[in-house]
């Protein structure tokens, strides 16, 4: 749950996604779920003379499974604070492990 | 149009008159059959219309007509003695009615929800008699295939059971608001439009009156009805019939008696009130088939060899709910009874009936005769209440059966909000820290569940003017969110992951979003934890190489974590006269107290120090990584004073190891050191400079009089004075003690310590005061030098200073020559810092001219 714990952080924070097809979309986040599937708003498509089938998209949901990169705004990151989430994931699953 | 040419206008489309009628509108029965006989005499262009004597198939005429076995619960003849009373020439129709209209309503909505297809296909039906199954004779004519050829056969029979599917399945799947005439009762227009004479059948077009259709009855004569009811009857023979003929059958008037019994019958079945008899109701549901083994079917039904009662019992009845309404159908074989009796227990119609028969048929059907009374009593209990409720009603109470659901469920969740809190660790401090959208600040953290979903209700029923409007939607909004917060109550209760099925050999996992599941199940030998933790010790490398740094440093980490988790939950300071909250604290103590020391022993502060060794202390090493500077300010907050002078006299005393000091000396050829050093250096001094500074700031004068003999005897000072985390700790130390002169402090004896040690450093570093710098002018900030040199200044006597004054000057010279060459504010900022030092020993850069 780390990853939708820190996404549901970056709601409303402009993120540029990359898709596995090489898409790379820039929106706004509006919303994400535990599967990471991601609603993004007032998208813009990087490389739009690639994809002309997507200039008059304006909005789009996304499924997680096909997100290859997450571009985040550096400030939005709490570094330490996910240093430490990602220690008690890590232990979480150490935990159920056993 | 259409794209081949067909004529693709649907049957039902060309309906007009029927399809668009209001609720008030009287249907015309017999204009279907007259429009499609008009249509007929067009010439047959259109294949689709069905000539009446093309589809007909005589079995009206095999009516029997002296069946009138039902006249008595038609016309409530009082054989039953259910309603005795008589009746009069002023019978209240309207009224009558009116008592079993909802009834009526009720049981078509329970119906239509039960069957959906049921009323769409009977809808149907009147438009377009072809497409229904129940009409036997009814042959299709259509070029297209339709499945219905077979009917063109004169001496097929229909197969029921296979017809009987047909209800179960809707054909049309739009509701049709307005039911149309039923199946047998065209048929029986059929009929009775064969028995018409041609010109009555051009005159059917009109609207008949209830005389007119009298007349022509009564012209007809009783013996043109034929023998047999079509065969398809039971279908539609509905269990509604009952409670009207039984419970609340009015009497008929007069007129009614010479009409056929089997008409004024089955349109009563099908629960048409006899003031709308003629006048085909547009609310009249679609009643339910009744069970093959109804006691009043006519047995003439029961004795067909043609009709084995499994074909009469269409397969969706045993899908229904076997509610009260349907006693018989768990009493034991009722339908085998009544059709060995037949001969013996005929149908009783009316009273007069009932005298003829013998004494054993006459207890069997008053037998009968009371249980269904009974059964309708029952009905008539049931739907007592029925509408009593509206749908917010019921939506209310379901949200209190949600609440409490929640409520039950819901403790796990809140007594686990640890739980929450570690699932969601990022999200829950982000927005404490950020603010992020959260509507409530106070919310105390772990109510995860709860503040999500409150959220969106504040925001939606937080305007009390506006709520009126949204008060139905508030109930589904408020239900949603009760649902999910159900949804995550059970979330939080432990599942089980696995499934084995007794006697199997295998288990089934079971996953989810949380505990996928796992591709590989491999059980962790206790052994091999065991002989890790045993491995330890004996890796003997060192304890400061690399690898175990960092293992240090994670537990270390875990060991934070731990406390700052602790002294979130710690109890409130305890009364003093309730001993079990002193004990609940004192047991917190205790534990934050383990933890501490156990912070301690990772921290490796105590392990000896070994002089003379290549290998750098493990707290040293621990300090060289950027983890370990950040985590030196979280350290700081949860250990004691003594543990922070620890650490301090540590660092000082290794103060030449220090990476940042170590590694920033400056090296020929290069202004500045690497952009990982400087980066070191800029994380050591926000991270571990300020924890430093806070302590020695409130430390014993003694203690900074102990640190600097470290300095002067462990270590390099020429080295250390070379970098700014060196003479940063210096210049902390210096400053200290000049704050504690100044506030009168420092016994004369400590300072005469002091400044023993003062003159040892002072002597040290006066050959390299002018190396101290950063080797070039312009190489950046070297304001922390002037801090040293000042606090250095205000220390030192006069004569010490003259000396200072002299080693530094040209420095000094330089610095203000070049501020000269500066944008102001650089220039400014740049004198600034030298005039820092100039103030601490009574002197000013203005004087420089």
């Amino acid at each position: 749950m780390l990853f939708f714990s820190f996404f549901k952080t970056l709601t409303n924070q402009t993120v540029t996604i990359e898709l596995k097809n090489d898409i790379r979309i820039r929106g706004t986040l509006k919303s994400v779920d535990q599967y990471l599937n991601i609603k993004l708003d007032d998208v813009d498509v990087l490389d739009l003379d690639k994809y002309p089938h997507l200039s008059s998209v304006k909005n789009m949901f996304i499924r997680g499974s096909v997100v290859r990169y997450v571009m985040l705004p550096r400030s939005e990151v709490d570094i330490g604070l996910l240093e430490d989430a990602t220690r008690r994931e890590a232990a979480n699953q150490a935990g159920k492990a056993r | 149009m259409s794209f081949f040419g067909f004529n693709t206008t649907l049957p039902r489309d060309r309906a007009p008159p029927i399809e668009s009628r209001g609720i008030f509108d009287t249907p015309d029965p017999f204009a279907e059959v007259a429009r499609a006989r008009a249509e007929g005499y067009q010439g047959g262009e259109d294949d689709d219309v069905i000539e009446f004597e093309d589809t007909y198939d005589g079995l009206g005429d095999q009516l029997d007509d002296d069946q009138d076995a039902f006249n008595d619960d038609t016309f409530g003849g009082g054989g039953g003695g259910v309603d005795p009373s008589p009746v009069g020439k002023d019978f209240d129709f309207f009224g009558r009615t009116a008592q079993v209209a909802d009834v009526i309503g009720e049981e078509q909505i329970r119906y239509s929800l039960q069957q959906p297809g049921a009323p769409a296909a009977s809808a149907t039906a009147a438009t377009q008699p072809t497409a229904d199954t129940a009409l036997p004779g009814a042959a299709a004519q259509k070029p297209k295939r339709t499945g219905y050829e077979k009917y063109q056969d004169p001496g097929y029979i229909p197969d029921l059971q296979a017809k009987s599917s047909v209800w179960g399945m809707p054909k049309k799947p739009e509701p049709q608001p307005q039911p149309q005439p039923q199946p047998q009762l065209q048929l029986q227009l059929q009929q009775l439009q064969q028995q018409l004479t041609p010109q009555m059948v051009s005159q059917a077009k009109k609207m008949l009156s209830l005389e007119e259709v009298e007349a022509q009855l009564r012209r007809q004569g009783p013996g043109s009805i034929p023998t047999q009811l079509p065969l398809p009857l039971p279908h539609s023979m509905p269990e509604l019939a009952q409670p009207l003929q039984r419970a609340q059958m009015p009497p008929l008037p007069e007129g009614f008696a010479h009409l056929p019994p089997e008409i004024i019958q089955a349109q009563l079945a099908k629960g048409v009130p006899p003031a709308q008899l003629l006048h085909q109701p547009p609310m009249v549901p679609e009643p339910y088939p009744l069970p093959a083994h109804a006691p009043n079917l006519p047995m003439h039904l029961l004795q067909n060899a043609n009709l084995p009662p499994q074909h009469i019992v269409p397969p969706q009845r045993q899908a229904m709910p076997p509610a009260a309404q349907r006693p018989q159908q768990q009493q034991p074989p009722l339908p085998q009874a009544p059709r060995g009796n037949a001969t013996q227990l005929p149908v009783i119609t009316n009273s007069q009936q009932l005298m003829h028969l013998t004494e054993d048929q006459r207890i069997a059907y008053l037998m009968e005769d009371a249980k269904r009374a009974k059964r309708n009593h029952k009905i008539f209990l049931l739907s007592k209440g029925n509408g009593l409720m509206t749908p917010q009603d019921k939506n209310f109470i379901t949200r209190i059966q949600l609440q409490q659901l929640v409520a039950a469920a819901g403790n796990v969740a809140d007594s686990d909000s640890e739980a929450v809190l570690a699932e969601d660790f990022y999200y829950q401090v982000y927005s404490q820290i950020r603010g992020a959208p959260r509507q409530h600040p106070h919310q105390p953290l772990g109510h995860f569940a709860q503040t999500y979903l409150l959220q969106t209700g504040n925001r939606l029923g937080g305007h009390g003017s506006r709520r009126q409007f949204q008060s139905a939607d508030n109930h589904m909004q408020r239900m949603q969110q009760q649902v999910q917060r159900a949804v995550e109550a059970a979330k939080q209760k432990p599942k089980n992951k696995q499934l084995i099925i007794e006697g199997s050999l295998g288990k089934i996992s079971f996953s989810n979003a949380k505990t996928p599941k796992p591709m590989l199940n491999i059980k962790r030998p206790e052994s091999s934890e065991g002989a890790k933790t045993m491995k330890k010790p004996h890796t003997d490398l060192s304890v400061s190489d690399r690898k175990s740094v960092l293992t240090n440093l994670e537990s270390v980490y875990n060991s934070l974590m731990e406390m700052e988790d602790m002294e979130r939950t710690m109890p409130p300071p305890p009364d003093e006269n309730d001993p079990e909250a002193i004990q609940k604290h004192m047991e917190w103590r205790q534990k934050i107290r383990a933890l501490n020391q156990k912070l301690w022993r990772e921290l490796k502060v105590m392990e000896p120090i070994v002089p003379n060794t290549n290998t750098p202390h493990p707290f040293i090493a621990f300090l060289s990584y950027p983890k370990g500077k950040k985590a030196i300010p979280r350290i700081f907050r949860h250990i004691d004073q003594e543990q922070r002078v620890t650490i301090l006299t540590m660092i000082v005393v290794h103060l030449d190891s220090l990476d940042v000091v170590r590694r920033a000396q400056p090296v020929p050829g290069e202004t500045q050191p690497s952009l990982a050093v400087r980066e070191a250096i800029d994380l050591f001094s926000q991270a571990v400079m300020p924890s430093l500074l806070g302590y020695v700031n409130e430390a014993p004068f003694n203690i900074i009089i102990g640190l600097l003999g470290l300095v002067i005897a462990q270590t390099q000072v020429h080295m250390i004075s070379k970098t700014r985390i060196g003479l940063g700790i210096l210049t902390m130390l210096l400053s200290r003690a000049e704050i504690v002169k100044e506030a009168g402090q420092a016994t004369e004896r400590d300072w005469q310590q002091w400044v023993e040690k003062f003159n040892v450093l002072f002597d040290t570093l006066e050959p390299t005061f002018a190396d101290i710098f950063p080797s070039s002018i312009n190489a950046g900030d070297d304001m922390y030098v002037w801090q040293f040199l000042a606090a250095v200044g205000i220390g030192a006597s006069p004569e010490q200073q003259q000396r200072l004054v002299i080693a530094v000057k040209d420095r000094v010279m330089e610095t203000v020559t070049y501020s000269k060459t500066l944008p102001a504010d650089m220039a400014s900022q740049r004198l600034g810092n030298v005039n820092l030092f100039m103030r601490a020993i009574g002197l000013d850069v203005e004087l420089l001219g």
